[in-house]
């Protein structure tokens, strides 16, 4: 930190600034087919970066859209189009009778899948990383990724068996193996975020469900007597069904999505608050409070705009995440030499493939 | 030799640690070199200077061939320095030199003229695809449907007839009636027709099963499915450019089994055959009419039919209507025996097995 009282972390940007970009994106990726939009999002990161400061000097975003394209090429010939064929395979096997072999080869392309979307998850990371320079120094990592995609195959898998009760364990150990293989520059990134600092929350997440269920069947019974009212029109429902209807809806639609929110603002605190990078200490302040103001907001703005607010998503989200990141400590310039990973030749085409989000 | 600097406005990093440099710049028309307290960089050719954006006002500069290698100035750069300098990169370098708008038309048009061919090229492709791929294509992808085909003697004396009257001069391979309860016939790759069991059950009279069978028939002889593969996996390339949900959703769209255009010349083939087989196309037409009302009504149907790639069941049957002869005595498709062999085939099959092994 400079030591002067404002935050590591700080924007700069402006929706004015931006809205040139991206309105010029979304017209260019509909007239190329969606073709422009890897060379779309390099724009966008690039200003979003330029304008995001940490200490004294703006982050430079060095990716472009080109190894983004090439990314996705080579993810489409290497994985999508054997799976369209496996596909074409499976239903041959099905039509001729084969369905226990079939089952077998599309439990298997499901496990491959899975694999793959944990080795996406590290390589994304590790590509941003690779492109992210501060003061002429990147980031980077020398793990492949290969390692990590059994890591998140394995622990999910295992997070399940206990009826799901292990998934916090699964995500904190996940992140911390996944930021212990990354670094900034000579030093290595330190991940130590405990499953114990979420638990709460997340029984909360994993209880309410059972609650809510017991309650409509409460009120349903209770709702009963009302319902087999023999004066009553056969052919209306009761005003109690309505009800009980209303309950339902907003139970699964407004209080799960917002205990998930609950769960995951937590998360995201912890997560980023047990993540270090030498003598720097990271911290995520954002609160469910702001998460749910983030959403709302997301949803007014695309709603109000008839869904054309939707190109400013990405820079409403990337602000939110600036604005709540800190890191305290100190760091030494001199100390803080090249980076000497490997850097990775082409973008994030597995996550692209899987639409995997940043955060 | 011209210089400018030390001041704050100008900045380095050698891309070797994070320590800034205020370097002395000093330059001829070749190239530059940067002078600071215990270091230098160069001389440099300018043609190695990359703009890499910068921030607001500020001007950055990379060196090709030395990553994290910097030069910022705050403002533009110094005017007898910046003559040298490349301009920075907008939307990518071909549509910087050709410009936005003219880019925007010439993809526009490239876009509309990419669609055009990969919903035509299909009618275009088929034809020169050799049979013989086809046939294998389409034995590799049912084989003997999982010993789900009836047969007897009898039947098989049946389909023959009616494939005599309906298809003497198409190329069929094999005519089978497949043991699964749908109300249904299907043209496959490789000249192969399956009529379902629920058909035969449903059928009043082999007329019907005719017209059902030469409509079939038709697409056969158009080779529409083969046109609909092609077409299908030329829309999944296309469409792989755009995110997967919004190209799922366009691909499943257009891609609807057969063209609405292949359908009713699937059509008219029928017609015709049960003219020149003086079968009478009236049963077909109330089979149409009986499918119709399965189908949600008349109404439901002309709601949904500007995507449905079945002409609506209403239109068809006025089509198979107003070609009967009045007062005409027709033929019957087949005699009470042969119609009883055919439409007992999977009962009297004692090897046929039933449905599909996965529901």
């Amino acid at each position: 930190m400079d030591g002067s009282g404002t935050r590591a972390f700080g924007f700069t940007g402006t929706w004015r600034d931006y809205a040139p970009i991206a309105f010029t994106n979304l017209l260019l990726t509909i007239v190329t087919l969606g073709i422009y939009r890897f060379w779309a999002t390099t724009r966008t990161r690039r200003y979003l970066w330029s304008r995001t400061r940490f200490i004294d000097e703006p982050l430079e975003w060095s990716g472009t859209g080109l190894e983004l394209f090439i990314g996705f090429v080579l993810v489409l010939v290497l994985f999508l189009i054997p799976f369209v064929f496996l596909q074409f395979g499976v239903q041959a096997l099905i039509f001729q009778g084969y369905a226990g072999l079939a089952i077998g080869f599309g439990a298997l392309a499901i496990f491959l899948l899975f694999y793959l979307s944990g080795v996406a998850l590290f390589r994304m990371l590790r590509y941003r990383l690779s492109r992210t320079w501060w003061h002429g120094i990147r980031g980077g990592s020398d793990d492949k990724g290969w390692r990590y995609g059994w890591s998140y195959l394995w622990r999910n898998i295992v997070a399940m068996i206990p009826l799901y009760l292990l998934v916090p364990w699964a995500m904190t150990s996940l992140w911390n193996d996944r930021w212990n293989a990354m670094s900034f520059g000579p030093h290595p990134f330190r991940a130590a975020a405990l499953a114990g600092d979420i638990y709460k929350r997340f029984l909360l997440f994993y209880l309410v469900p059972f609650l809510l269920v017991i309650g409509v069947i409460v009120v349903g019974v209770s709702a009963m007597p009302m319902m087999m009212d023999p004066t009553a029109d056969p052919g209306r429902p009761p005003a109690g069904l309505w009800a009980l209807l209303a309950v339902v809806v907003v139970a699964v639609y407004g209080v799960l999505p917002l205990i998930a929110l609950i769960f995951y603002a937590k998360y995201m605190r912890v997560a980023i608050g047990a993540l270090s990078l030498s003598t720097l200490d990271f911290s995520f302040d954002a609160r469910s409070r702001d998460w749910l103001l983030l959403i709302l907001g997301d949803i007014a703005l695309v709603v109000c705009t008839l869904g054309i607010g939707w190109v400013f998503l990405s820079y409403r989200h990337w602000k939110f995440f600036v604005t709540h990141l800190d890191a305290s400590g100190e760091i030494s310039l001199s100390a803080l030499t090249q980076s000497t990973t490997a850097a990775p030749g082409q973008g994030e085409g597995l996550a692209d493939a899987f639409d995997i989000g940043a955060i | 030799m011209t210089s400018i600097g030390p001041d704050e406005s100008i900045w380095h990093y050698d891309g070797a640690s994070a320590t800034r440099h205020y370097p002395r710049i000093a330059w001829t028309a070749d190239g530059f070199t940067l002078h600071w307290a215990g270091g230098e960089s160069g001389p440099h050719h300018w043609g190695d200077l990359v703009p890499v954006g910068g921030m607001g006002a500020q001007s950055l500069y990379g060196l090709r061939g030395a990553p994290g290698w910097r030069l910022g100035f705050a403002g533009p750069p110094p005017e007898d320095f910046a003559i040298h300098l490349p301009l920075p990169a907008r939307y990518g370098r071909w549509i910087d030199r050709i410009g936005l708008w003219p880019a925007i038309a010439l993809f526009g048009v490239l876009a509309a003229a990419t669609v055009f061919v990969v919903l035509r090229a299909p009618q275009w492709i088929a034809p020169y695809i050799p049979y013989s791929w086809e046939e294998r294509l389409g034995d590799a992808m049912i084989g003997d449907f999982g010993g789900r085909l009836c047969e007897t003697p009898a039947s098989r004396a049946a389909i023959a007839r009616l494939q005599a009257q309906l298809g003497d001069d198409v190329r069929i391979r094999r005519i089978d009636v497949a043991n699964i309860d749908m109300v249904n016939a299907v043209a496959l790759p490789g000249g192969r027709i399956l009529l379902f069991n629920g058909l035969l059950k449903e059928a009043r009279s082999p007329d019907e099963v005719a017209g059902v069978l030469a409509h079939e028939i038709g697409h056969v002889r158009h080779r529409d499915t083969l046109t609909a593969l092609v077409r299908q996996l030329g829309l999944s390339v296309v469409l792989g450019g755009f995110n997967g949900q919004v190209g799922s959703a366009v691909n499943g769209l257009l891609a609807l089994s057969y063209s609405r255009d292949a359908e009713r010349a699937a059509d008219a083939y029928s017609i015709g055959r049960l003219r020149a087989s003086d079968i009478s196309p009236l049963p077909t037409a109330a089979f149409f009419d009986r499918i119709g009302k399965l189908s949600g009504g008349e109404r439901m149907e002309r709601a949904t039919s500007w995507m449905a790639s079945h002409p609506v069941s209403a239109e068809r049957k006025a089509a198979f209507t107003r070609s009967a002869v009045k007062d005409h005595a027709y033929r019957p498709a087949l005699s009470a025996a042969q119609w009883r062999a055919l439409v007992d085939a999977c009962k009297n099959d004692p090897d046929a097995k039933k449905g599909f092994g996965l529901f």
